[in-house]
């Protein structure tokens, strides 16, 4: 059994800085998974090693992605080999053409990949797309807001968590699902791991020489930080005297 | 021009109906499962489903009836469900589905980068454009329709998923989007009995406890529908309390709505004081005691 799990690479979100104009800056951002896609891997690694499965790690993802800090990150954490798009093209791609790009890692897989793991969504987008779109161009079953898998006579058995209902479902395989952080806790990998994650197999090629189209399907106008509702900011403090009363004063004020 | 509704609540029916009626000429509902809301669209599709068939399975269906209406605008409401059905039925119509519109300007849908780090614009470059919104852009404007419902059998799905079993869950935690005053806690409350003084502080306030996201995914010490920021819930309370919180990014975005933010952290440079009306630096030990008894 062939498992791949999808891995989206975005800036740090705590290093993107806002210039004057409102505009992001993440120039100066390092690169890392995008958070619950390490939940994902995870649970991938879990099932992998309950299946004896071998698990290779697939992104389309920007064109600093590739950098070798984010793809022992990646491959420490259980993967054998990774297979990456590293190309500016994916930093803000719709979720078809992200798809379409994995669907292509997906068939370099060799022997084929039986179950594609996705994250919820990814921190820049969050929008839960990709998987859905990805088994469309597979031409195969999804399903999402997956908090526990196994394997059962051939066939996926996944809980499925909504806020009113938990739900068993039987997913034939091959198919994509999209599991929720709450799935599996990201392992925290050791000297070992992170060392044997260089030695392991990763493929890392642009848009055109991994003969991808990167014409979207949605256009992108602007990406701004918005203005921040203008707070009154008093702000006072118990080590000066008659700080808490005038404090507790403002407050009884607005909670009136 | 036709709009296409897919909706599963009945009041996500409804603003999404009256929100398509703001952009097309035409509304057409498609509810699954449930018998859709009347008056609100110009026709409503009804898929009803066989006992036991999961929800996602009725997307052919759905996908069918998209070619026959041929509408140039869907909305989507935003649930997982429909995070499938829609997504299938954008990879059909060879588009993205541009997801969690907060608001329209023109043609470009407005939506979240990194969780409120930023607003996107965007889009969508082919002639079908398909969006998702939980609809609360469009709880002002009126929805107006016929009754017209029409049945669509359903058609079972070529490689279905297959529902075993299902339960029920409880919801656990207050509704914390109705509450007019919320207060949230934070990592600054280092042990799970800490939490009894800002429930105290809540009951006092007649407000509702909430909390950042290490106090729900991390601590587990309040439920997940507790916790305020991306991927969270986004509120917009009269009063917000941030309490023990630092002030990141990703827990503020949840909170922008609220009329007053008010915080207590013992970090007198903590990022949260530059997003609040009143701030207060102290023990959160110390003082939340006092401010209960105060405002009680």
């Amino acid at each position: 059994m062939n498992i791949a799990v999808a891995v989206k690479v975005v800036p740090d979100d705590q290093d993107i800085t806002v210039a004057p104009d409102r505009s992001l800056d993440s120039s100066k951002a390092h690169q890392i998974a995008s958070e619950y896609d390490l939940n994902a891997i995870e649970a991938a690694a879990q099932l992998a090693e309950a299946e004896g499965a071998r698990l290779v790690a697939i992104s389309a993802s920007n064109a600093k992605a590739g950098d070798m800090k984010v793809r022992k990150s990646i491959l420490s954490r259980g993967p054998e080999e990774l297979l990456m798009i590293a190309d500016d093209a994916y930093a803000f791609a719709d979720s078809r053409t992200t798809a379409k790009a994995l669907a292509k890692l997906v068939g370099d897989v060799e022997g084929g990949v039986d179950l594609v793991v996705c994250g919820d969504g990814s921190a820049d987008m969050y929008a839960g797309q990709v998987n859905v779109q990805l088994a469309s161009v597979l031409g195969v079953p999804c399903i999402n807001s997956v908090t526990a898998m196994r394997m059962e006579n051939g066939a996926l058995v996944v809980e499925r968590t909504l806020d009113d209902v938990v739900e068993e479902i039987e997913v034939a395989l091959p198919a994509v699902v999209g599991v929720s952080p709450d799935i599996a806790l990201p392992r925290i990998a050791g000297m070992r791991e992170i060392l044997a994650a260089g030695k392991k197999p990763a493929t890392v090629n642009d848009a055109a020489a991994a003969g991808v189209d990167t014409n979207g399907t949605v256009e992108i106008d602007s990406v701004v930080a918005p203005e921040l509702a203008d707070r009154k900011r008093e702000i006072f403090d118990t080590k000066n005297d008659g700080d808490l009363d005038a404090f507790i004063d403002a407050v009884a004020g607005v909670i009136r | 021009m036709k709009a296409f509704v897919i909706a599963e609540a009945a009041e996500a029916q409804k603003d999404l109906c009256a929100g398509a009626r703001t952009l097309a000429d035409e509304v057409v509902l498609v509810s699954i499962g449930d018998a859709p809301q009347t008056g609100v669209a110009d026709k409503a599709y009804h898929i009803a489903l066989p006992e036991g068939e999961l929800y996602e399975n009725a997307t052919d269906t759905v996908i069918a009836l998209f070619d026959e209406v041929a509408p140039e605008i869907v909305l989507v409401e935003t649930t997982p469900r429909l995070k499938i059905v829609g997504g299938r039925l954008a990879a059909h119509a060879d588009t993205s589905v541009i997801n969690d519109v907060a608001a329209f300007d023109g043609d470009a849908a407005e939506s979240l980068y990194f969780g409120g780090l930023a607003t996107m614009k965007r889009r969508p470059a082919g002639s079908v454009r398909i969006y998702s919104t939980n609809g609360s852009m469009f709880s002002e404007a009126e929805a107006s329709g016929t009754d017209a419902v029409e049945e669509r059998e359903f058609v079972p799905a070529s490689n279905p998923l297959k529902l075993r079993g299902k339960r029920e869950v409880v919801q656990e935690g207050a509704d914390i989007g109705r509450a007019p005053i919320v207060v949230g806690a934070g990592r600054g409350f280092a042990k799970e009995e800490d939490l009894d003084l800002a429930r105290s502080l809540a009951a006092a306030v007649r407000g509702e406890i909430a909390c950042s996201r290490p106090i729900a995914e991390n601590e587990k010490w309040l439920p997940k529908s507790l916790y305020i920021g991306v991927s969270g819930r986004v509120i917009s309370p009269k009063v917000y309390f941030a309490v023990g919180i630092s002030g990141q990014m990703q827990h503020m975005v949840g909170v922008t709505g609220a009329d007053t933010i008010i915080a207590i952290n013992k970090d007198a440079n903590a990022p949260v004081f530059k997003q609040a009306d009143y701030g207060l630096v102290a023990d959160l030990q110390e003082v939340l005691p006092v401010l209960t008894e105060k405002l009680a």
